[in-house]
């Protein structure tokens, strides 16, 4: 369970074996009716973590739309080396995939933005008066936004990955292309630093 | 510690979980299908394919390797390494070097034996040494074989210079813009003179081995040789000096010497004798037609140089 609410990742991951070969397969053959299948199955997954690591939802969105495109056109090579019923097909698992690619993708997106504004990512908050209730949700909203914001993009990631979508450390680790041992000192790191900055802004218990 | 998991229901993952994330907008798929329906193909795969590093420098210590041997082979065959002192051994030893099996004498005996047979009946094992006059068979077949020694010499360089003479005359019609023969007509030219040339050394040798024969007779009858019964005067000596000797075996320099301080009437009656000689031998037959674009010229002494036959002493 995660903060949305929404299904993890882990569910994912837990498809029948060969499925997502029998995907690739599909889209392969250009089947604009598996593309869609995609996107339902991997689209809000994808669109959580593009989210939280870069906290604007349009930026969010044109990620996940090139991680799936990327999927589109990657779709015959993937299929060739998955060929369905091989023991290749019982491996492949696409959301591991597309985890990759949108933790990259966001990853680079958040570097550019730095380096072309040199400020941290636009908060594209509506600043229009909302009611009490609203405002207060947002306010609690902005601190975990601002906690994650802090953090480097690779820490963050690696919060996103392990802490909201509940992804095992092995597969985070993979999908931040890195070894399980510099991935778990990645992880001690990021939530040392959350601490440490949840602690400096909240004056709260950190645990 | 700092780094440990952000256990459920702390503050902390209070705050973090208060983040909500807004779903993806309505017209979200259709946006991503007609995006995909509009994308070029992929690119196809690279045609070159992947190589490792490691069989990539593998490949090149290969290539490197067999283009040294390439022309380490190459200097050995020319011989370039032989040149410089270092030795070449054959693919008899070096095999035998590789499987330990003697190498094989094959044929050498059989080759080099007629060779010793030939070498025994004609050249003695010894060096001989002539002292004073010839009185033994080996001091004569040494004295006879010295001779020839000189007489292949003369004709070899009596070959280059018949070539030179014919290439300068060639290359002076050339310059001079006169017909000059094809490569047809010279190569029956130059194998004309050859052939005039071979006809006049067998000559010499019938004559000069009548008279060894006559010299071997006199030996094996007790007789001593001199030198002047090895170099016999066969036709009278022409431009004689007073100490005896011919102008032609002098030096330039001493010619020129000796007609300066030679009397005015023997230098005329010397220069009178040489015109004479240069106009007889200008006056004589030409041996065929030459053809009509280019005459060949005459064949008597392409030289002009005196038989060599004996006149030489040995040394």
């Amino acid at each position: 369970m995660n903060a949305s609410g929404a299904p993890s990742s882990i569910a994912t991951h837990s498809v029948d074996t060969g499925a997502d070969a029998a995907l690739a397969a599909a889209l392969a053959a250009r089947d604009p009716a598996s593309l869609r299948d995609a996107i339902a199955q991997h689209g809000p997954v994808l669109h959580r973590i593009a989210f939280r690591m870069t906290g604007d939802a349009h930026e969010a969105e044109d990620i996940v739309q090139e991680a799936l495109l990327r999927l589109w056109d990657q779709a015959p090579a993937i299929a060739a080396r998955h060929p369905v019923g091989s023991q290749a097909a019982a491996a492949l698992r696409l959301g591991g995939w597309l985890n990759r690619v949108v933790t990259n993708l966001a990853i680079d997106r958040l570097r550019r933005t730095r380096r072309l504004s040199g400020v941290e990512v636009p908060d594209s908050e509506d600043e229009a008066p909302l009611a009490d209730q609203l405002i207060e949700a947002d306010e609690r909203d902005r601190s975990a936004r601002t906690l994650i914001a802090a953090l480097p993009e690779r820490q963050r990631a690696a919060i996103v990955l392990t802490y909201y979508e509940e992804l095992p450390n092995a597969a985070a680790a993979e999908a931040l292309d890195m070894n399980i041992k510099a991935f778990e000192s990645l992880l001690l790191r990021a939530r040392s630093a959350l601490r440490k900055a949840y602690a400096a802004g909240m004056g709260g218990d950190a645990q | 510690m700092s780094g440990e998991p952000i256990l459920p229901g702390s503050p902390l993952a209070r705050v973090l979980d208060d983040y909500p994330v807004p779903p993806l907008s309505p017209g979200f798929a259709d946006r991503v299908l007609a995006a995909a329906e509009g994308r070029a193909p992929a690119l196809p795969p690279l045609r070159r394919a992947r190589v490792e590093r490691g069989w990539r420098i593998g490949q090149r210590i290969a290539i490197g390797a067999a283009c040294f041997g390439a022309l380490a082979s190459a200097a050995a065959a020319t011989g370039l390494l032989e040149r410089f002192d270092i030795p070449v051994p054959s693919a008899e030893k070096v095999w035998a070097s590789l499987t330990g099996a003697e190498t094989p004498a094959v044929a050498a005996p059989v080759v080099r034996k007629p060779e010793a047979v030939t070498a025994a009946a004609t050249v003695p094992l010894a060096p001989v040494v002539i002292e004073g006059p010839i009185d033994k068979p080996a001091e004569l077949s040494e004295a006879f074989r010295r001779i020839d020694e000189v007489r292949q010499g003369r004709s070899e360089a009596r070959r280059q210079i018949i070539d030179q003479r014919i290439d300068r005359a060639i290359e002076r019609r050339r310059a001079s813009g006169l017909p000059v023969p094809d490569a047809e007509q010279e190569a029956r030219l130059r194998q004309r003179i050859d052939e005039a040339q071979t006809e006049r050394e067998a000559r010499a040798a019938q004559r000069i081995e009548a008279q060894r024969e006559g010299l071997r007779q006199r030996v094996e009858n007790g007789e001593a040789l001199t030198r002047q019964n090895l170099v016999p005067n066969r036709q009278p000596k022409t431009g004689l000096l007073p100490d005896g000797r011919r102008l032609r075996e002098l030096s330039p320099k001493e010619r020129r010497e000796v007609l300066r301080n030679m009397p005015p009437e023997q230098r005329r009656a010397l220069a009178d004798e040489l015109l004479k000689r240069r106009e007889q031998r200008q006056l004589q037959p030409v041996v065929s037609d030459p053809p009509p674009a280019f005459s060949e010229p005459s064949l008597s002494d392409p030289t002009g140089a005196p038989d060599a036959s004996l006149d030489t002493p040995p040394r």
